[in-house]
């Protein structure tokens, strides 16, 4: 589904990604560690076409083409779409309306609603302005109900447990361990608490804008919470990457 | 009141405070059409939220010209108000008498002078104590004839303790038809009285437009005072007024405009904070397309104990080649008043576009989505029909954007 060949990234004229290649097959999911800064909002961010986030060099294939040079809503139409971490407020725009229009424009018609109910989204959070004055959880809860509105064939979820209080972690562990039943998808999360719900196939460590280590999410993860990401530093030396 | 016809003469040849000057010799006195409700004039109605196919329906004053086509009180609410002609009910009561030219002075400039000096034509609303009006009444004030000055007097009274929601919407037959508009609104608002009265309108590159309003809040009185301008005004100048006289009165003025083409426009609010705890906000969300300048002048005076003001004003510029201009003035006389302003001008937020994009719209569609949830409604506090209705009408007028 998506192939990310020696991936070369830069923001303004800093090189954040150096080389990076992975491969995420049908309705596979694969999350990706690192610690902060390590490039993996980067990644996300230039995968589904980010204008600030230059390609270099390197190539990024998607259901069987070539994406590279595609612009970002072109790529969303193709059916890439991510949750992000830290969203913009929309002024006069209400939750309810955005996802309406999502889904009509992408043949999901009135069954967002299922989404927003099993998300717990309330009617009074659909009639507000998107993230606008919206807390952690319900950022969160919004961005997830958005990326799945559209019924994407890869979402790429950019730290979907980060800053969320435990039920609401509850929740959203829940709705992505049915939502993305033969979807593929990126996980990119730091501490890994939404591997508590999910089982992904694989595992990709970013460190410093290279993939330092890959392989079992689980064995990674515990790892990672034992030792830290020096682990991965490591390891990265003595492959030689 | 009583007015002088000398000193209105001599008023005729002064200009208003602010805005471009017009001369009213340019302009036509009298109708030289003959007025026709037909297909044209129904549909630019409903283009600025009055439905005439539902006239019969509903509460509906339709002025064309100088010529009242139509009206009706919606059988529900016959015996909760009276809706006439302004002509009529200076005849019928001579407290209405005494009420007209209360709030506006006739002899402010030409404007209001050439309004005093003719006919009296508009309408006169009376809602009585303690009626609340659910369905909203709808008056249109059209010009028709090429060139004319559409000279509107309009008196309401909301007496204590009633309820209703008024829109007004004005335009014209042709979109580059010469013109200009002259609207006195007077407001009387009674104790515990609750009115919303809403303006939608569309002019054109060639219309002139000067309203005069005047309003005047009793205990615990709560208006809201909106208006909408959509598209393009050849010039455009008002500073409606508002004095909250009673305890707790509360008024709220806002002003949606997407302003574009060479339009000039000069807005403003003026609040005088006279009875304690009265609240008064004046707030404006305005694009500015093409060459459009718009000033924006906010005024708030607190001179009673607990007085609460706050001006805030919001631009979008979609132009290099436009101009927004805001000047908000507080002045307090009181300790414990509190009195704030906030103003930001700025350009679509990339941001936003990129978000949007990234759910699959095109930038231009972002653009409209961003454009559109700027020119936000719900500062006007109406009901969420009439809310839809008006958010239809500014997408309908954005839609070429």
């Amino acid at each position: 589904m998506l192939r990310v060949e020696n991936l070369h990234v830069a923001v303004r004229d800093r090189l954040i990604l150096k080389g990076v290649s992975l491969e995420v097959g049908d309705g596979e999911v694969h999350v990706i560690f690192g610690p902060n800064g390590s490039g993996k909002s980067t990644l996300a961010m230039a995968i589904i076409g980010h204008p600030d986030y230059r390609i270099v060099s390197g190539r990024i294939f998607f259901d069987g083409q070539d994406i590279t040079e595609k612009p970002i809503d072109e790529r969303a139409r193709m059916g890439i779409s991510i949750a992000f971490q830290n969203p913009p407020k929309l002024h006069g725009v209400k939750l309810k309306d955005l996802l309406a229009r999502i889904a009509s424009e992408n043949g999901v018609g009135e069954r967002f609603l299922e989404i927003v109910d099993r998300l717990n989204i309330s009617q009074e959070h659909l009639n507000r302005y998107v993230n606008v004055g919206f807390s952690g959880g319900e950022i969160k809860r919004c961005e997830l109900a958005q990326a799945l509105a559209s019924n994407p064939k890869l979402i790429i979820l950019d730290e979907p447990d980060s800053g969320v209080d435990v039920e609401n972690l509850e929740l959203i562990g829940r709705f992505l361990s049915e939502s993305l039943r033969g979807r593929s998808a990126l996980i990119i999360t730091h501490h890994g608490y939404i591997l508590r719900h999910l089982k992904p196939v694989k595992a990709h460590v970013l460190i410093d804008g290279v993939i330092a280590c890959e392989g079992d999410p689980d064995q990674i993860l515990n790892r990672i919470m034992k030792d830290g990401y020096r682990w991965c530093e490591r390891c990265r030396l003595m492959r030689g990457v | 009141m009583q007015v002088d016809e000398r000193r209105l003469r001599e008023a005729l040849s002064k200009p208003a405070e602010y805005g471009e000057d017009l001369d009213l010799g340019e302009f036509e006195q009298e109708s030289r059409e003959r007025v026709e409700v037909d297909e044209d004039v129904r549909r630019r109605s409903l283009e600025v939220g009055v439905d005439l196919r539902r006239a019969s329906s509903l509460t509906t004053f339709l002025q064309i010209d100088h010529e009242i086509a139509y009206r009706a009180v919606q059988k529900q609410f016959q015996g909760d108000i009276e809706l006439m002609p302004i002509q009529e009910a200076l005849e019928r009561y001579p407290w209405v008498r005494e009420l007209f030219w209360n709030l506006v002075s006739p002899y402010a400039d030409k404007y209001t002078a050439y309004n005093a000096l003719r006919p009296p034509s508009g309408f006169f609303l009376r809602i009585l104590e303690g009626r609340r009006l659910h369905m909203p009444i709808q008056a249109c004030f059209f010009s028709y004839s090429p060139g004319i000055i559409q000279s509107v007097h309009n008196l309401i009274v909301a007496e204590p303790g009633s309820e209703a929601y008024i829109i007004t919407g004005c335009t014209m037959r042709r979109g580059d038809q010469k013109g200009l508009h002259i609207g006195v609104t007077e407001i009387f608002v009674k104790p515990g009285a609750k009115l919303n009265y809403t303006m939608i309108h569309r002019w054109g590159p060639n219309f002139h437009v000067r309203p005069r309003t005047g309003i005047i809040l009793e205990e615990s009185a709560a208006t809201s005072y909106n208006y909408v301008l959509l598209g393009h005004v050849g010039s455009f100048q008002s500073k409606p007024f508002t004095r909250l006289e009673g305890r707790g009165a509360t008024i709220s003025m806002s002003n949606i405009i997407y302003l574009d083409g060479s339009s000039k426009m000069d807005m403003g609010g003026d609040c005088s904070i006279a009875g304690k705890n009265g609240r008064a906000e004046l707030t404006t969300s305005a694009v500015a397309l093409d060459r459009a300048k718009l000033t924006m002048r906010g005024r708030i005076l607190c001179e009673a104990d607990d007085g609460r003001g706050h001006i805030s004003c919001r631009g979008l510029m979609l132009s290099d080649e436009a101009e927004i201009y805001t000047i908000p003035e507080l002045i307090s006389r009181r300790m414990n008043a509190s009195l704030t302003h906030e103003a930001a001008i700025g350009r679509i937020s990339e941001d936003q576009l990129i978000y949007l994009m990234s759910r699959g719209l095109s930038r231009e569609e972002a653009e409209s989505l961003i454009v559109r949830g700027f020119l936000d409604v719900s500062p006007l506090n109406l009901p969420s029909f009439l809310e839809e209705s008006i958010k239809k009408i500014i997408d309908l007028a954005i839609k070429g954007f």
